[in-house]
């Protein structure tokens, strides 16, 4: 079963094949949208002491930045690293628990770090967040693990969906 | 206008089939699309909900009543942002591809269109990783958050709803348009690469939503107290079994708090200005009240405190019924050094000048000699260490 060409989301396809008919929602949206940001644009200009829009601006545009050439990239590297290293059956729930794992370090992160750390309120960032984190990472790969189990035994049983190959790529395009 | 882009500049992620997992689908991309608007919409209308009432305008009265409501709606606010973490990083990544799309301009309206995605995915991380960070108390920029934070979220909500307004229809077709959920499952099976299913995917992104929230949410709800394992704060973890968010060392007022000649001033438009010792305080009937601290960072816990009722206090001064209440700290600066009560939360009778909680009296990070506390006003309104009240 291949996907249909135009549901895959390439960045690619002919010009205009994912782009919806421009109907009264689309202008109506624009219009608002616009408006609603033009908004917020004054309100942050004009509370400039405050919002300090040229930092403001700065951490938007690093936020995108981070993402699209340091967080994104990681992915695909680790994906890439997964589908090559390990057997077919084991790739699904491993990157599950890979995803898991990651949304809750990345989460954690500043409090593993204790940026928030006061010496005169010990209420806040309030324990030592490594081995809490550690504990919830265990959790998860031992329930990555039972999947892991599962999905390999499934995967042996006959059946009559076609067995995953094993190779990776394009192959299937 | 099409730009000539000469098609041997297309290298790397801008080749065609650069990206064949079955991830970067349209249907996935519409499934978290439509979880992230419900999860943006709900922080948005919370957010504005938590500005107006800490500078409301004329229009805008936020009722005394039910006393846990703005826990309700902040709790709700900062469990949604935390659960959209996955969801947003998932979304990302299904639609990773289009980044790279080519030609990188088609148009005017094609540039237009990205610019407005910019906005929306820049400040989409903005709004979270903001959020986030202030939960934690971690600020490694130099704007002042709530107001960043705040006209950050009207930029963004914008240009989500042009987002919204462009995706409404393929939308609608990758939702309704034929495929199921089953279908979503057979991605190993099609030769693809024999990774996670698109069905895979979708549940660990909502499993990942599921361990911050469980790991989180005990911090304001009291069933998960025990699993907030990954919650800056913990209620009943603080002097008198409640957290603190401004310590009395960092707001300056050690010396004034603890002054034996404290007094409390009570003036502006009243018959007979007062100057209240702590015994006079104490001499006006103490009333129980057991209202929860519910803090702008999304943790709250509730405590029994006891003092003078706030309109007892007015009507000694003779005050008008319909008075207004400007509360000063001793607290000499700082953005929260006072606030302002409405005649609704004034006149209300569990509206106090606490000087016991849990028992005790207060603790000096908990305001001692006398705190405002009242019903359903945030915490950053509960103001600590009295020194003036000013009737208007």
């Amino acid at each position: 079963m291949a996907l249909p060409a135009d549901r895959h989301l390439t960045g690619s396809g002919p010009p205009g094949a994912d782009d919806p008919a421009r109907g009264r929602l689309f202008w109506a949206a624009l219009v608002v949208g616009w408006a609603v940001i033009a908004y917020g644009i004054a309100g942050g200009l004009d509370n400039a002491r405050d919002t300090q829009p040229t930092e403001i601006v700065r951490w938007f545009l690093g936020a995108a930045v981070v993402h699209d050439g340091l967080l994104a990239p990681a992915v695909l590297l680790t994906g890439f690293a997964v589908a090559r290293l390990l057997p077919a059956p084991l790739r699904g729930p491993v990157q599950g628990g890979l995803i898991v794992s990651a949304v809750v370090v990345l989460f954690s992160l500043p409090l593993v770090r204790g940026y928030g750390v006061r010496p005169d309120n010990p209420t806040v960032v309030f324990r030592d967040y490594g081995p809490a984190l550690l504990t919830v990472l265990a959790v998860v790969w031992v329930i990555t693990a039972v999947v892991t189990v599962l999905s390999y035994h499934r995967s042996r049983r006959p059946s009559t969906v076609p067995p995953p190959t094993m190779t990776s790529g394009t192959s299937g395009k | 206008m099409n730009l000539p882009w000469p098609e041997r500049a297309r290298v790397g992620p801008f080749r065609d089939g650069a990206f064949p997992s079955p991830l970067h689908d349209q249907r996935v991309a519409a499934i978290l699309g439509v979880a992230l608007g419900v999860a943006f919409a709900t922080c948005f209308a919370t957010g504005v909900v938590s500005h107006l009432i800490q500078h409301p305008p004329g229009w805008f009265t936020w009722p005394a009543r039910p006393a846990g409501l703005y826990r309700i709606t902040q709790g709700l606010h900062v469990a949604t942002g935390i659960a959209a973490v996955p969801l947003l990083l998932g979304k990302l990544w299904t639609v990773y591809p289009k980044l790279y799309a080519w030609p990188p301009v088609r148009n005017l309206s094609h540039a237009l269109e990205r610019l407005s995605l910019l906005l929306l995915v820049g400040g989409a991380l903005f709004m979270l990783f903001t959020g986030v960070a202030n939960i934690d108390q971690w600020y490694p920029w130099p704007f002042f958050f709530p107001a960043g934070h705040y006209w950050g979220a009207w930029v963004t909500i914008g240009s989500l709803i042009v987002h919204v307004g462009a995706k409404a229809p393929v939308t609608r077709r990758a939702l309704f348009g034929g495929t199921r959920l089953a279908d979503l499952a057979a991605d190993g099976h099609d030769g693809r690469g024999a990774g996670l299913t698109r069905r895979g995917f979708l549940g660990a992104l909502a499993a990942a939503a599921g361990v911050l929230t469980l790991t989180t949410a005990g911090q304001t709800v009291a069933p998960l107290r025990r699993l907030t394992l990954l919650s800056p704060r913990r209620p009943g973890i603080g002097p008198q079994g409640l957290p603190v968010n401004k310590s009395a060392g960092a707001a300056g007022v050690l010396d004034a708090a603890w002054d034996p000649a404290y007094h409390l001033e009570v003036a502006g438009a009243v018959d007979r200005p007062l100057r209240l010792s702590l015994g006079d305080l104490r001499s006006f009937p103490q009333h129980e009240a057991v209202l929860p601290i519910a803090c702008v960072e999304g943790w709250s816990a509730s405590a029994r405190w006891r003092g003078a009722r706030l309109r007892d206090v007015l009507e000694r001064a003779g005050a008008r019924s319909d008075a207004e209440v400007r509360v000063e700290s001793l607290q000499p600066r700082g953005r929260y050094r006072a606030s302002d009560v409405t005649h609704v939360h004034a006149r209300d009778a569990d509206t106090l000048l606490a000087l016991e909680l849990n028992g005790e009296p207060l603790h000096i990070d908990h305001g001692y000699p006398v705190r405002l506390i009242g019903p359903n006003r945030p915490g950053v309104l509960q103001t600590k260490w009295l020194s003036r009240l000013t009737v208007t």
